[in-house]
């Protein structure tokens, strides 16, 4: 057995030699051949990082749209153009705005400002989904505006449609014209009516258009139209939106259509660009990229 | 007999009392609105007071501008009906205003661009125009019932008179009456603009509105102008057969009215057809689903058996019955309201159940926002309450004053009957 083994011990070894000397011969040629190659890249590499494009912004934007909005608020309110960008690709339908919204403003049951419309587009396998956040669009032509037999709401000169809820007379006529579906009338119910008792927190005061204001029995704004106002009372305090700080996707952007070195400005100059209805002439101050 | 009408309709003037309390109070909530079908039951009987009124101001017009003397025994009652069908049409905005205690707001502050500001001064115009002509109309006779009535009811028609008495000979008294001819012409030119303002601009309400395609339309407000010349003349016709007693009508009368209804329905079924196949013929969805909704919907009998079958067809065969009975013109008369009615509500109500932008109907879900309305109990009581004020109101002034001068009247004075001719 044992003379038997010998001889295939020795071939073994040879191989094994034999590869060693090859692969060692294999490398040292290959070393050789990328050296000057080596060398010629080390010599042309930079050390130092260059300086971004001043340009640029490294920011978060929520934190450029706010100081956008600080110096838009320096500029007379006429100079001013409030325009809201709603990315539909980041949007992600979790409804934080419009549920944010309500809770900044106090909405009661059956009033909503900013619902997100989901569309499904498409059939198996071949889908997607469609998200459209609904503000107001605070239209440069609003017919609400046009058709309210008091002036009770008019558009302001930043470009912002209010409602004056102690002039509205709440004939609904403004719900009737617009196109957008934007607003919604104050029934004076309450969420927690009847469980058993409307709990304290529905009555505490909101701040809408800068007034404080407790829904209480038929006062304002129970009894008046209501819709998406750009919280001008957060505005005047320096404040975003609540919708455009909620918004986890970072999809809502906000800030003054007349600052060309502005976020919203430079975001609307995009083939992705749209507004809804825009056949109608309303000329909706809320854009969209799709 | 005429005390249990009263009865009857005295309490249902009273749960109307108890309605408009309980809505004044409670706010808004009591009804089936949504903020997406923001108009609804108040409004359609809103539009439907309000071409009743034009309606039948525009026929009484017709005697006293145009001089067309086979309608005289209907004048006046045109002219009281034109004014209560207006106290109620506003009656029902009053009680559809989220702040019903604004109300003096539309007429303190003024927008030029808002169609509903100009409908609220040319209502106030039109129900001046109305009470003038009333007042120069019935001012002779109620001066002589001041003369016979005693008590509270001496101090009413004092109040009604504004302090006009009969004057005591009678060159006076033609002198008085020429004057009324004069002015009751010279209000009634200024009257037919003004009710022809008060509806087809009420239709225009509608008819501006761009974002409700099947009301954004300029037959909109023709529409609503013809059909209100529908309804006045069925009221007129259902009121002579009703309260003229049975040997008294004139035959030629009631023949002629009715004619009239008739073409006044054959015009409004030729707008109704112009304006709903122009909006069924092409396949873009704005205007043709809601249409197709209304004819063939959930609701197809408004359309067909309401607007369609009483609102034209029943009136016009029961109209065009040979020596049909007077029984038989007050029940067509009384059909084509009805059908009027449904007409209103078609006009109104359908253009809101379709949501503006796909989608908006499940993005947010709440009752108040559905895209869905059905009157409910609370609704229609107040309604049938609200009418029922009218109604008392009506006729009491019917039965007090001489309106139907085939009355009383005739017979104890003769003066009057001259009177009557005279105008
Ligand atoms: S979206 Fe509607 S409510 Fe907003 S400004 Fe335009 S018309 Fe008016
Ligand atoms: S509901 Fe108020 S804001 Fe709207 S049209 Fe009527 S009065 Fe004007």
């Amino acid at each position: 057995m044992g003379s038997n083994k010998e001889p295939n011990q020795g071939r073994k070894e040879f191989i094994k030699k034999g590869l060693l000397a090859g692969g060692g011969l294999l490398v040292a040629s290959e070393l050789i051949k990328w050296k000057p190659m080596i060398e010629a890249v080390k010599a042309t590499q930079h050390t130092e990082v260059l300086p971004l494009v001043e340009t640029v912004s490294t920011e978060d934007v929520v934190i450029r749209m706010q100081k956008e909005l600080h110096e838009a608020l320096k500029k007379p309110v006429e100079e001013i153009h409030w325009i809201m960008v709603i990315d539909q690709k980041k949007c992600v339908a979790c409804d934080a705005c419009t549920v944010g919204c309500s809770a900044e403003n106090g909405l009661p049951p059956g009033v909503v400002y900013r619902p997100v419309i989901k569309e499904e587009i498409g059939t198996y396998p071949n889908v997607s989904r469609r998200f459209t956040p609904r503000p107001c669009m605070h239209c440069e032509n609003p017919p609400c505006t046009q058709v309210c037999p008091i002036g009770a709401t008019y558009k302001r000169p930043d470009g912002i449609v209010s409602i004056d809820y102690d002039k509205c007379l709440g004939c609904r006529y403004c719900l009737s014209a617009c196109p957008y579906g934007a607003r919604s009338f104050d029934w004076g119910e309450y969420h927690t009516e009847n469980t058993p008792e409307v709990m304290p927190y529905e009555l505490e005061p909101t701040f809408e258009y800068g007034d404080e204001k407790v829904r209480k029995g038929n006062k304002s704004p129970i009894g008046n139209a209501r819709k998406c106002h750009f919280c001008i009372h957060r505005l005047q305090n320096g404040m975003l939106p609540t919708c455009v700080t909620t918004c986890i996707g970072r999809a809502t952007y906000f800030g003054d259509l007349n600052n060309p070195n502005g976020l919203v400005a430079s975001l609307i100059g995009s083939p992705r660009v749209k507004r809804l209805k825009e056949k109608l002439g309303t000329k909706p101050s809320v854009y969209y990229l799709t | 007999m005429k005390r249990l009408y009263f009865f009857i309709i005295g309490a249902f003037s009273l749960v109307g009392l108890w309605a408009i309390y309980y809505r004044l109070t409670e706010g808004l909530k009591m009804t089936a609105l949504t903020s997406n079908v923001s108009w609804g039951l108040w409004v359609v009987f809103y539009i439907f007071f309000i071409g009743l009124s034009a309606g039948s101001f525009l026929l009484s017009t017709m005697v006293y501008v145009f001089n067309m003397k086979q309608y005289e025994k209907i004048g006046k009652v045109a002219l009281l009906s034109a004014f209560f069908s207006l106290v109620a049409g506003l009656m029902f905005i009053f009680i559809d205003l989220g702040h019903p205690e604004r109300f003096w707001h539309a007429l303190v502050y003024r927008q030029p661009t808002s169609i509903l500001s100009w409908e609220i001064h040319f209502y106030l115009i039109y129900m001046l125009i109305i009470v003038a002509e009333l007042w120069f109309l019935l001012r002779e006779d109620i001066s002589r019932l001041v003369i016979k009535a005693k008590g509270f009811k001496k101090f009413v028609f004092k109040l009604v008179s504004i302090g006009y008495s009969i004057p005591d000979n009678s060159e006076k008294l033609e002198r008085d009456r020429k004057q009324t001819h004069k002015w009751m012409k010279i209000l009634g030119i200024i009257g037919i603009p003004t009710a022809i303002g008060v509806h087809a601009g009420t239709g225009s309400l509608f008819g501006v509105i761009v974002a409700k395609h099947m009301w954004n339309s300029g037959l909109t407000p023709i529409l609503f102008l013809v059909s209100a010349l529908v309804s006045g003349a069925a009221l007129m016709l259902l009121l002579y057969a009703l309260l003229v007693p049975k040997e008294k009508q004139d035959n030629t009368m009631l023949k002629s009215l009715g004619g009239l209804l008739i073409l006044f329905i054959a015009v409004d079924l030729l707008i109704v057809a112009a304006k709903y196949l122009v909006g069924l013929y092409n396949y873009v969805p704005d205007e043709r689903q809601v249409l197709l909704n209304m004819m063939f919907g959930e609701r197809w009998y408004i359309f067909w058996v309401g607007q369609i079958m009483l609102g034209a067809i029943i009136p016009i065969l029961l109209l065009s019955i040979k020596k049909g009975s007077s029984t038989l013109k007050a029940l067509a008369g009384l059909s084509t309201i009805l059908g009027i009615f449904c007409v209103r509500w078609n006009l109104v109500v359908p253009a809101y159940l379709e949501s503006p932008m796909p989608g908006l109907e499940t993005a947010f879900v709440h009752d108040r926002l559905l895209f869905e309305y059905t009157p409910n109990l609370f609704e229609w009581i107040t309604s049938l309450g609200l009418i029922s004020i009218v109604i008392l109101l009506f006729s009491l002034a019917l039965n007090s004053l001489p309106i139907m001068e085939t009355k009383e009247g005739k017979e104890d004075n003769g003066e009057t009957a001259d009177g009557v001719q005279a105008i």
